[in-house]
């Protein structure tokens, strides 16, 4: 049996507003192996990004119960979701979200100074992750440099290079032309194989779902589907 | 890793850092520039004083009080015997006054005679001017300041009428050796200088004085049953009164300018953490606790002003060596409200250590400005500050 690394029971999200509280997801019962390459797809404002955010312990839920890599998100406190996110878990954001003062180099090493990595292993492991992306006569270029597909590439690295146990991929194809995208579904698809590393997305594009081993769909916050996919 | 960000995000804000630092170092050399002035005004003042009047010390006969001219009259007494070695030493200056009437050109007005040793070395006084005497007319020494009040001039001769220590008038014509640009207001303004022995003749007070300038510090805290010690603190009284006066009036400048650079301080600051709200959401999911995106934008502010500190001397270096070098003019007519230390333009010293906390203050005060704009990162909500969300 695979080790579970994320485990949601009977979760809901909620969110005030004006006319009360609006349910954005409602009694989720989802579980992830270590590996998977899964995700969330549904039209807009299904709860895709707002699941993504709770797993990421960026969110808490409302009720029920999320367990990530064995930390309790619905009572974590905010050190301890801060540590989980630097050590275990990788984000890719739509919009790539570099630090744009940061080169290439530095926006994919941050992460392991965050970790106080020492310097030699550091070096070692942001070219390795900056060689996955293919970016490695790119790591003095700052991201206003870099086309929007060689700034998800960075981003992947970034989210890659502790090799975290699980990375949350918002939408990662959503500001890129098919090439591109393609592309970069081949490297997180690649990376996930060599490093077993577990892929959540939140997509709704079709290029994404094609590569997906499980979709599970969103429906107006619910689950509608749960379905294992051939992959690419 | 932290401070290294604030740099390069300080470094990518390019013209508006800038902007920043070249506002702070302009108040922080304004406030250089007046520390200094007051500093180097205030050292020249009793620097001056010291070398025409207070020397190390005074020893002041008990009935002698300088702001009551009613006790000039009785200002003396004989020269105790625990200081008489003292004084055939040179290590004590004694100095008789007496008020009196001079008549320069017929005109009536009053003046206090002062007698001093034409051979001493305490004060820089050129009392051996006053051993000059050819005839029998006294030869005397004025400040600029009583030559430009009586219209007196180098040469005048006028009369002087004093009251001898048995009430009986005494009269002697006198002539002016030299006008002197006497720095110390209390030693021009109103005084007359003559030899201490002509004085006691017409004082007929033989071996007395009124008080001792001290040319030697083993006198001090010196008390004998007519003399008492001034200390540093009573003779310049009026001095740091006057400093008090004007360093409230400078805090209050130091206060505003401080207010307008903090403003600028604290606009970037505020501007940043909204225009910033997605970086603060990346930050918070790679890991970054809100208390370090606190600290990093709390460090960028207190950055501005500690390159501003740097550029300090930079920007500033023209005006402060020219300033210490050419020195404050003196304005026109200052040496006529008897202010110390206006005789002569004031070469800025740069009080360093004052400075450097004067430094630290504005350092601390950019601290705090720039943290209170990042206490809404506290509040902020990481997966709204992904979506660029405004609260």
């Amino acid at each position: 049996m695979k080790e579970i690394v994320a485990n949601i029971t009977n979760m809901s999200k909620s969110f005030p507003t004006g006319e009360g509280d609006f349910w954005a997801l409602k009694n989720i019962n989802l579980s992830f192996e270590r590996g998977e390459f899964s995700g969330f797809v549904g039209p807009s404002g299904s709860g895709k990004t707002t699941l993504l955010n709770i797993l990421g312990s960026l969110d808490t839920p409302s009720k029920g119960e999320v367990e990530v890599l064995g930390n309790q998100i619905h009572k974590i406190n905010q050190l301890q979701a801060a540590r989980l996110r630097s050590r275990h878990i990788g984000f890719i954001f739509q919009t790539y979200n570099l630090l744009p003062v940061y080169n290439v180099y530095e926006n994919v090493e941050f992460p392991l100074l965050l970790m106080k990595m020492d310097a030699n292993k550091r070096d070692k492991m942001v070219k390795e992750a900056i060689e996955w992306v293919g970016l490695s006569d790119k790591v003095k270029s700052r991201p206003n440099q870099l086309s929007g597909g060689q700034c998800q590439r960075v981003a992947i690295a970034r989210a890659m290079v502790k090799k975290p146990d699980l990375v949350l991929a918002d939408e990662p194809t959503a500001n890129l032309d098919t090439e591109n995208s393609l592309n970069i579904l081949d490297t997180m698809f690649k990376l996930n194989r060599e490093l077993s590393t577990t892929f959540i997305f939140s997509t709704h594009d079709p290029k994404v779902i094609d590569y997906l081993k499980r979709v599970i769909r969103l429906r107006d916050g619910e689950v509608a589907s749960d379905d294992p996919a051939p992959g690419i | 890793m932290i401070l290294r960000l604030a740099f390069k995000n300080i470094i990518h804000n390019g013209y508006r850092s800038l902007v920043n630092i070249v506002v702070v170092s302009i108040v922080l050399i304004i406030m250089v520039w007046t520390q200094a002035m007051y500093y180097s005004w205030i050292r020249l003042a009793e620097t001056q004083q010291k070398d025409w009047e207070y020397g190390k010390g005074m020893l002041r006969v008990k009935t002698y009080d300088p702001y009551d001219p009613l006790s000039y009259e009785d200002s003396h007494a004989p020269i105790p015997e625990e200081l008489r070695s003292g004084v055939e030493q040179g290590d004590l200056l004694p100095v008789l006054l007496a008020p009196a009437t001079i008549y320069p050109q017929g005109r009536m007005l009053s003046a206090i005679i002062k007698g001093i040793p034409a051979e001493q070395d305490i004060l820089v006084f050129p009392s051996d001017k006053l051993s000059a005497q050819q005839s029998d007319i006294i030869p005397v020494l004025i400040g600029s300041a009583m030559a430009k009040s009586t219209r007196l001039d180098q040469g005048d001769i006028f009369s002087i009428r004093v009251r001898d220590v048995n009430g009986a008038y005494n009269a002697v014509d006198a002539i002016v050796q030299e006008v002197l640009p006497i720095p110390a207001p209390s030693a021009d303004m109103g005084t007359i200088w003559m030899n201490l022995d002509l004085m006691r003749d017409l004082r007929g007070a033989p071996h007395s004085a009124s008080y001792f300038v001290l040319g030697d510090s083993r006198y001090q805290d010196t008390h004998t049953r007519d003399f008492r010690f001034i200390d540093r603190d009573e003779y310049f009284a009026d001095l740091d009164q006057m400093l008090d006066n004007e360093r409230f009036q400078q805090v209050l400048m130091y206060a505003l300018l401080v207010f307008l650079a903090m403003i600028a301080i604290f606009d970037t600051q505020a501007l940043a953490v909204f225009k910033r709200r997605k970086e603060i959401g990346t930050l918070a999911a790679l890991g970054f606790t809100k208390a370090k995106i606190i600290l990093l934008f709390t460090l960028e502010g207190s950055i501005y002003t500690l390159l501003a500190i740097i550029a300090t001397p930079i920007l500033g270096f023209p005006l402060f060596y020219y300033f210490s070098t050419a020195g404050f003019p003196v304005i026109d007519g200052y040496d006529e409200f008897g202010l110390p230390g206006f005789t002569e333009p004031i070469k800025f010293i740069y009080p360093i250590y004052e400075i450097l906390i004067v430094f630290l203050v504005i350092l601390l005060f950019t601290i705090f400005v720039s943290w209170l704009p990042t206490r809404k990162i506290a509040k902020m909500n990481p997966v709204d500050a992904l979506r660029n969300k405004v609260d």
